[in-house]
């Protein structure tokens, strides 16, 4: 064939001045110019990205460039020289092959965040000392607080009385942790909250929907179950794990979704059925020890699930047990279960005589009025 | 002065870019479905995409970056910043006095962190650019920058932002004469009096109401900020309702209304002031004897922003307008679920749509226009001194640090452009 021919300008990679050049496509690519004497192999050749027609060619790790605007001297280029475009065409293929990698990246990560970092918590939560344990307890307890608006703290001192006897005898040598923290604090919301260094706190709500003494103390007895099995620590520890997984993934990584992770943990405290049951199991036995009605976790629990299922029906009237509800899921079940367990003796015994009952649900009485939402 | 007159180089940009919107549209789908890592690989197409496509003096120039590089940068960082992040969460729960102060002792950490990884992320840049085959470069320490940077900032706070202009040239100093060109080094003459009056101009209208009515309400509390204006309440802080009368009249009204109207201000000054400073800048730059010249006007830059935020008022009025429809339908669709999925469905393909659109016209509207508008308006100054530009035999750069950038998610890190 007919050598293709074209001028164009070199660039020999030690300076930028440009040599203007006659290029000249035999079986080599021949550039010549004044005192340029120089030819390619055309295996050797690749083309850079340039805006066409601009085109700028150079060999495989030199830094010597020609760059012509000729569209016919280009067409020949391109079918003679076979790797022109090599470099482009690997990374087509190389992009699928990311692609297919980074979703199964995220994938696995995905996965470790929903079912290793829990499996990793239940192992990790016993080891956390008992000072940092402690020290978790308070930042969360501020926080939680602060959530809920501040409500102001219940230490009417006759129930105050009442209830401190009743936690002795509950948790008598039960081997609880010694500085189990129980607070009162007055709140529409019907819920019992557990956080990590043995604190429990009662919303008065809760107490105010009991309708005995047992009812209440079981559900004290569920939430001691909780802080002997070490479930809020677990569950923080679980929360904070999952987020930064998934903020990583995500690509945020600005350190406040631990902060965030923090809060949400410990106010949905949605522990998984197994601990719910462990809970349940407990406050059965603690009841029982306790000389309390043992049934009565499963009457509450029962009430709930009935008096949620009304406010499905008649949406906008706001019941508070769905509170309790909601972060104790699996109701009947659990009710069930609790049925099953507790002994036939234990039914419809009191833990406290009426008299002391009436003086405990008075605790909220003299505190400040709550900024309720 | 030569007293000869030097040839003039051109700099020059298609505006119609072909191609960008496909490299957009691709990038923002395959980063989506890979959880962000595709981001990597997108932002160096783009950058192949405008090196490739800007003629300096007739040449091309070139980006030899790849995908995998910031991406294990990106890694690296991790690496550094994890063990980090977690030091300071363990300190602010061990210690529960320190707690208060964890962010305010995190933050000029991770600033300086963050300087450094921005100059050793265009030290990256600069290593994989080549122009007539010869390739960039960036020396000077990215630590004397990352703390030079920090001191300035201090300056500036001090200082009111008074000290911003000088702090921006001294740092535009620090990077354009630690560039180079083969082994020919940039020089920048940029002062921070050429972009005074722009900054003044700015300065007056969007900051300086804020600050004087804080300074008056500072002033009408005797100078002081009173002990007791915060109180605790349980354990919230809150303003002493005894302050109630001063700090709704004084305080309240004169703040909030000039940081409403500082923020109007300030969101419509930017493009004047940053196509002030872009066009000076530029004009204190030079490679050897070629020097750049730049005629950039403002109207340039205010053009593809005003078009861009039209555009997205556009698409949030067009939202509203659907999202009403949709709650209407939701509405009269009632228990039917088979509607809900359909509606939550739509509403998820409305979302990802805008959002492509969204990222569409920033790629075309911003950083198109915007680098058009720079490079068109630029020429070069007695253009033949480019061709004693030589070559030079320094090691590239890792894209190490530049990962670090993106990992601290500092708006826009991975930059387009040195
Ligand atoms: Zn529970």
């Amino acid at each position: 064939m007919a050598a293709s021919q074209a001028s164009g300008t070199y660039f020999d990679g030690l300076t930028a001045r440009p040599h203007p050049v006659t290029l000249r496509l035999t079986d080599r690519l021949e550039i010549v110019g004044r005192d340029i004497s120089v030819a390619w192999d055309l295996a050797d050749i690749v083309a850079g990205e340039t805006p066409p027609p601009l085109m700028r060619l150079s060999v495989v790790g030199e830094s010597a460039r020609i760059e012509f605007t000729d569209e016919v001297f280009a067409r020949a280029v391109f079918v003679l020289c076979p790797d022109l475009y090599r470099p482009e065409a690997r990374d087509a293929g190389g992009r699928w092959r990311l692609v297919l990698w980074s979703v199964a990246a995220g994938l696995s990560v995905l996965l470790v965040a929903i079912y290793g970092v829990p499996a990793l918590a239940v192992r990790l939560a016993p080891l956390v000392p008992d000072a940092i344990e402690s020290r978790l307890g308070a930042a969360v307890d501020g926080q939680i607080v602060n959530i809920l608006g501040d409500p102001p703290a219940c230490n009417d001192a006759p129930a105050q009385a009442v209830l401190d006897r009743l936690v002795a005898r509950m948790i008598q040598g039960r081997g609880l942790p010694s500085d189990l923290r129980l607070t009162v604090r007055r709140h529409a919301m019907a819920n019992a909250l557990t956080l990590p260094g043995g604190r429990v706190i009662v919303l008065s709500n809760l107490i105010a929907q009991a309708q005995n003494a047992d009812e209440f103390a079981a559900i004290l007895a569920h939430e001691f179950g909780h802080v002997v099995a070490r479930d809020p620590t677990r569950s923080l520890i679980q929360a904070t794990g999952s987020s930064f997984l998934l903020s990583l993934v995500l690509g945020d990584l600005t350190g406040s979704t631990i902060i965030v992770a923090l809060g949400q943990a410990a106010v949905s405290a949605g522990y998984s059925r197994d601990a719910e049951r462990t809970a349940d199991d407990y406050a059965v036995t603690m009841m029982e020890a306790a000389g309390g009605d043992a049934f009565a976790l499963a009457t509450m629990l029962e009430r709930i699930a009935k008096d949620d299922a009304k406010d499905g029906a008649k949406d906008g009237s706001k019941r508070n047990l769905t509170n309790f509800l909601r972060s104790h899921p699996f109701t009947a079940e659990r009710a069930a279960r609790i049925r099953a367990l507790a002994s036939p003796g234990s039914a419809g015994r009191r833990i406290l005589p009426d008299e002391d009952w009436a003086v405990l649900k008075r605790i909220c009485t003299k505190a400040a009025p709550a900024t309720e939402p | 002065m030569h007293g000869r007159a030097g040839r003039t180089g051109l700099i020059a940009f298609d505006r119609k870019a072909p191609g960008l919107t496909g490299i957009a549209v691709r990038g923002f789908l395959l980063s989506l479905i890979t959880f962000g890592i595709y981001r990597f690989w997108y932002i160096t197409e783009l950058r192949r995409f405008f090196w490739s496509r800007t003629l300096i003096d007739g040449s091309p120039a070139e980006y030899t970056g790849r995908g995998k590089e910031l991406f294990l940068g990106f890694l690296v960082a991790l690496a550094i910043l994890i063990p980090l992040y977690i030091a300071i969460f363990v300190a602010s729960i061990s210690v529960p006095a320190l707690a208060p102060f964890a962010g305010a002792l995190s933050f000029p950490i991770l600033f300086v962190l963050g300087q450094f990884a921005l100059y050793r992320g265009r030290r990256y840049r600069a290593s994989r650019t080549f122009w007539r085959g010869i390739r960039l470069g960036q020396d000077g320490s990215g630590i004397a920058y990352a703390l030079m940077a920090a001191g300035w900032w201090l300056l500036t706070l001090l200082t009111f932002g008074l000290a911003f202009p000088f702090m921006r040239a001294s740092l535009e100093r620090y990077r354009i004469d630690h560039t180079l060109v083969g082994s020919s080094r940039m020089s920048s003459t940029a002062t921070g009096r050429s972009i005074l009056g722009p900054w003044l101009l700015f300065y007056s209208v969007a900051l300086l109401p804020v600050i004087l009515s804080l300074a008056v309400a500072f002033a009408g509390l005797g100078f002081a900020i009173p002990e007791d204006l915060l109180v605790e309440r349980g354990s919230r802080t809150i303003l002493n309702p005894a302050y109630d009368s001063v700090t709704k009249t004084a305080i309240g009204f004169s703040v909030v209304g000039a940081l409403g109207f500082g923020t109007v201000a300030g969101v419509l000054l930017i493009p004047f002031y940053r196509a002030r400073e872009t066009k000076a800048f530029m004009n204190a730059a030079s490679l050897g004897p070629a020097r750049l010249a730049s005629t950039l006007r403002a109207g340039q830059f205010y053009w593809p922003y005003l078009v861009y935020f039209l555009s997205l008022i556009g698409f949030v009025l067009l939202i509203l307008v659907i999202a009403v429809l949709l709650g209407g339908g939701l509405h009269l669709a009632g228990s039917q679920s088979g509607m809900h999925i359909a509606i939550a469905l739509g509403t998820i393909v409305l979302y990802l749509g805008g959002a492509l659109l969204v990222a569409v016209l920033h790629v075309r509207l911003i950083q198109a226009r915007l680098w058009e508008a720079v490079a068109t308006t630029t020429v070069i100054d007695d253009a033949d001194g480019l061709d004693a530009v030589l070559a030079s035999s320094r090691a590239q750069a890792s894209g190490l640090n530049e990962g670090m950038a993106d990992a601290l998610d500092l708006g826009g890190a991975i930059e387009i452009g040195l």
